[in-house]
């Protein structure tokens, strides 16, 4: 089963300076930063998934790339712009997601080919809009008719694609995006996409659906599914569901929920390979939006906030694990969190993490160099770094899956 | 606890015009106790005041610079004072008629809230929490204080010393390669740029040398060519082009020798195939313009990324270059960009969307 991260330049500086929380003046982004597989001792991915509309822009704002980081990316290549190590590989898409709301997707064959071929990717999933709707009962003529267009311009877009791919004798694996909003339109489209030559097939949409539907549509698909078909699940994390899944022909996913959580989920921030932490908020006054608002506003002290935040800090580095750190610990995050107006208290599961300490048992190279650094919720460098861990214990669980075959670079490093 | 008391400080009182000033030391932690920073306070729901909350990198920043080893802080903070500070002549006045000496004295009442203190910062916010935050005993520093009649006048005060103007761009540039020790984060990553610029600039003006003498700066008005368009080009290459490969991601570092080699090498070819387009100033020629400064920096960029200085000469970067003659309008003629799209010669400006139009023009040529 292989796993790949989707890029949104989420990279970390190797130089930041965290006793100060500082960046280092000279930083050059992107370029002295590190990603994932770079500062990992294993990469935590068997390869990355770039989307169109991140690099060049789409519908709903500008792409995250500036202009000469997009330019150094098709002037170098996915491999080099990313500093791919050897067997870590990449898989081009449209980001359908940023173009959801229109009535058709707002980007041809031949600049989606231009983007895979320009940047040098090893595979590429053909253009597709995205069906948000899941009906198991509805037929395939009698359905909301824009989901039915949707599904068609998919499969015709599908088609131009792999001919152009044959036509021109591109070297790129050509992925088939399958949209459907039942088991049978999703079986439906997997075997029009074979007969157009696909070997290899993207479902697209399935984000939202319960693992049973998921499993519902697999099932349906395998009916029709060749055995030589190999089938990607777009943005579908669901570990424990992988080893059910891979019996259905799936063969790789991406997913950036374990990254994410790491910041953006209330409470599952930090996550180990049988459990889920949070993560302990020290929020950075001068780093924090709604704390500068507040200050800014006359309902917080900044006085007050810089001096907790600098006590609870000092406090978290001097951790022992010891009864009383651990009680020390909670006063202090608790007298910042009152400070600084937070309405819900997080004692309880602060007092989980602390006595856990989940960052003493992990091997991954971040924590060992940071130690409970990881596990302050603080800022983008921290966060990340997180993320970064998180990633790396989903590798660990789906080494363990019985259906799983990491990269074989992944497997060589671990002896 | 004595959390009330006088503080009397030693301090001459100048006179100017009609007003007194006192000039005076004070320990920077002290400062706090006497003196807010803002006069922000709610009444009624109602804000009064003005409040500016402290900019925590640059006093973080500043902090760092007095944690080291000799730090030094010349300039004076500069306090308003209301009327319940005194001035007490400790001496005849002498034969200095503007000058007395004396004590200053300050009802220090440290439970009186912020906005009810008997001084206000008016400059030097920054310089006296990092003090307060800084891991030093004490650290006296010069102040300079006046007895304001009222909050309207601190006001109208604090706006004068916080409107003095910045010091011109181009002077700090030239300033930059000399300069050593703490730096602000946008002049410390001006300063490499700067660097390379200066010494380009520094040499000869013959084939070469293709900028020596060239880069118009506030010492060099001799110059045609625009700083900016320079530094911006240099900047561009260091952080996202073929310059990159000198530099120490580790501590910013970078091989000045070897930029310098590679960036001479490569505006030499330019040089030899435009020498017209050369030697005339940006009004005559596009070439010499930001626009086809930076175009053809990325130009650059796109035949040279990756590939060390002592290598350029194997790329064959004459015929590449070449190849622009057809296609190119520095100095009459027109620009064919497309059919929609023909511009005359001078109707490309220096804008990121011609930048890119030219660059993309060019670029297409050498494919
Ligand atoms: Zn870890």
């Amino acid at each position: 089963m292989k796993f790949y991260f989707p890029d949104s330049q989420d990279l970390v500086s190797p130089t930041y300076d965290f006793q100060h929380d500082e960046y280092s003046p000279l930083r050059v982004r992107q370029r002295d930063d590190l990603y994932a597989h770079e500062i990992l001792d294993t990469p935590p991915y068997s390869g990355i998934l770039v989307s169109k509309s991140i690099v060049d822009g789409a519908m709903k704002g500008a792409g995250k790339y500036t202009s000469a980081q997009r330019a150094r990316l098709y002037r170098l290549g996915v491999e080099r712009f990313f500093r791919l190590p050897k067997g870590v590989e990449s898989l081009g898409d449209n980001g359908a997601f940023n173009y959801v709301d229109e009535l058709v997707p707002p980007v041809t064959v031949e600049e989606t080919l231009d983007f895979y071929i320009g940047c040098g990717f090893d595979a590429g999933v053909s253009v597709d809009h995205i069906i948000f709707g899941y009906d198991p009962l509805a037929s395939l003529d009698d359905v909301d008719p824009a989901w039915a267009e949707r599904r068609r311009i998919t499969l015709r877009l599908a088609e131009e694609f792999i001919t152009q791919v044959s036509e021109q004798n591109l070297n790129l694996q050509p992925v088939g995006a399958a949209q459907g909003w039942s088991p049978t339109s999703f079986a439906d489209s997997v075997e029009q996409l074979q007969k157009m030559g696909y070997q290899r097939i993207a479902l697209g949409g399935m984000v939202p659906l319960k693992t049973k539907d998921i499993l519902d549509c697999l099932q349906e698909i395998d009916k029709v599914r060749l055995p030589t078909t190999e089938l990607h699940l777009l943005g579908v994390t669901r570990v424990e569901s992988m080893d059910l899944f891979s019996d259905f022909g799936v063969t790789s996913f991406d997913s950036t929920s374990a990254f994410r959580q790491a910041f953006m989920d209330d409470r599952n921030n930090f996550h180990t390979e049988n459990d889920a932490f949070i993560a302990l908020r020290v929020p950075q006054v001068d780093g924090n939006p709604a704390l500068k608002r507040a200050i800014l506003a006359g309902r917080v002290s900044q006085k007050d906030a810089i001096a907790q935040e600098r006590v609870c800090l000092r406090v978290l580095r001097e951790f022992d694990g010891s009864a009383g750190a651990i009680e020390r610990a909670i006063a202090e995050l608790d007298a910042y969190e009152t400070i600084c107006q937070v309405n819900r208290s997080h004692q309880a599961e602060y007092e989980r993490t602390l006595t856990a300490a989940p960052w003493n048992e992990c091997e991954c190279s971040l924590c060992k160099t940071l130690g409970i650094e990881i596990a302050i919720f603080r800022g983008t460098e921290r966060n990340k770094r997180r993320g970064f861990h998180n990633m790396s214990v989903l590798a660990n669980k789906m080494k363990k899956l019985k259906s799983n075959v990491l990269t074989s670079t992944t497997r060589s490093n671990h002896g | 606890m004595a959390d009330r008391y006088e503080m009397r400080l030693p301090a001459i009182r100048l006179q100017q015009g009609a007003q007194h000033i006192y000039c005076f030391g004070v320990d920077g932690k002290r400062i706090h106790d006497f003196a807010t920073v803002s006069r922000v306070h709610r009444d009624d729901d109602q804000l009064q005041g003005y409040q500016r909350p402290e900019v925590l990198s640059h006093i973080r920043a500043i902090r760092r610079y007095l944690e080291s080893d000799s730090p030094l802080l010349p300039n004076a903070i500069v306090l308003a004072f209301d009327e319940r500070v005194k001035f007490e002549p400790s001496a005849p006045v002498g034969d200095l008629s503007y000058s007395v000496v004396g004590e200053l004295i300050i009802p220090v009442d440290e439970a009186l809230p912020d906005d009810e203190k008997p001084a206000w910062l008016v400059d030097g916010q920054q310089r006296s929490a990092a003090i307060r935050d800084a891991d030093l005993a004490q650290f006296p520093v010069a102040a300079v204080g006046f007895i304001a009649h009222g909050e309207a006048e601190q006001r109208s005060q604090f706006i004068l010393v916080n409107n003095t103007k910045p010091l011109p761009k181009g002077l700090i540039h030239e300033l930059l390669p000399d300069t050593t020790g703490h730096l602000p984060v946008a002049y410390a990553r001006k300063q490499l740029p700067a660097l390379i610029m200066t010494r380009l600039n520094a040499s000869a003006k013959e084939i070469g040398t293709p900028f020596g003498g060239r880069i118009s700066t506030p010492t060099t008005p001799d110059g045609y060519i625009k700083d900016n368009s320079i530094l911006k080009m240099i900047e561009n290459s260091l952080y996202e082009g073929a310059l990159y490969q000198y530099r120490d991601p580790s501590d910013g570092s970078a091989d000045v020798q070897q930029i310098e080699l590679h960036l001479n090498y490569f505006w030499t070819v330019v040089q030899a195939a435009f020498p017209e387009a050369w030697n005339l100033p940006p009004l005559k020629s596009r070439l010499t313009h930001g626009a086809g400064i930076q175009s053809l920096g990325y130009v650059m960029d796109s035949l040279t990324e990756g590939v060390p200085a002592a290598e350029l000469p194997g790329l064959d970067l004459e015929k590449a270059i070449s190849k622009l003659k057809p296609i190119v309008a520095w100095t009459s003629g027109t620009w064919d960009f497309g059919p929609d799209n023909v511009r005359r010669w001078n109707g490309l400006q220096n804008t990121p969307s011609d930048v890119s139009l030219l660059t993309n023009h060019l670029l297409r040529a050498l494919r």
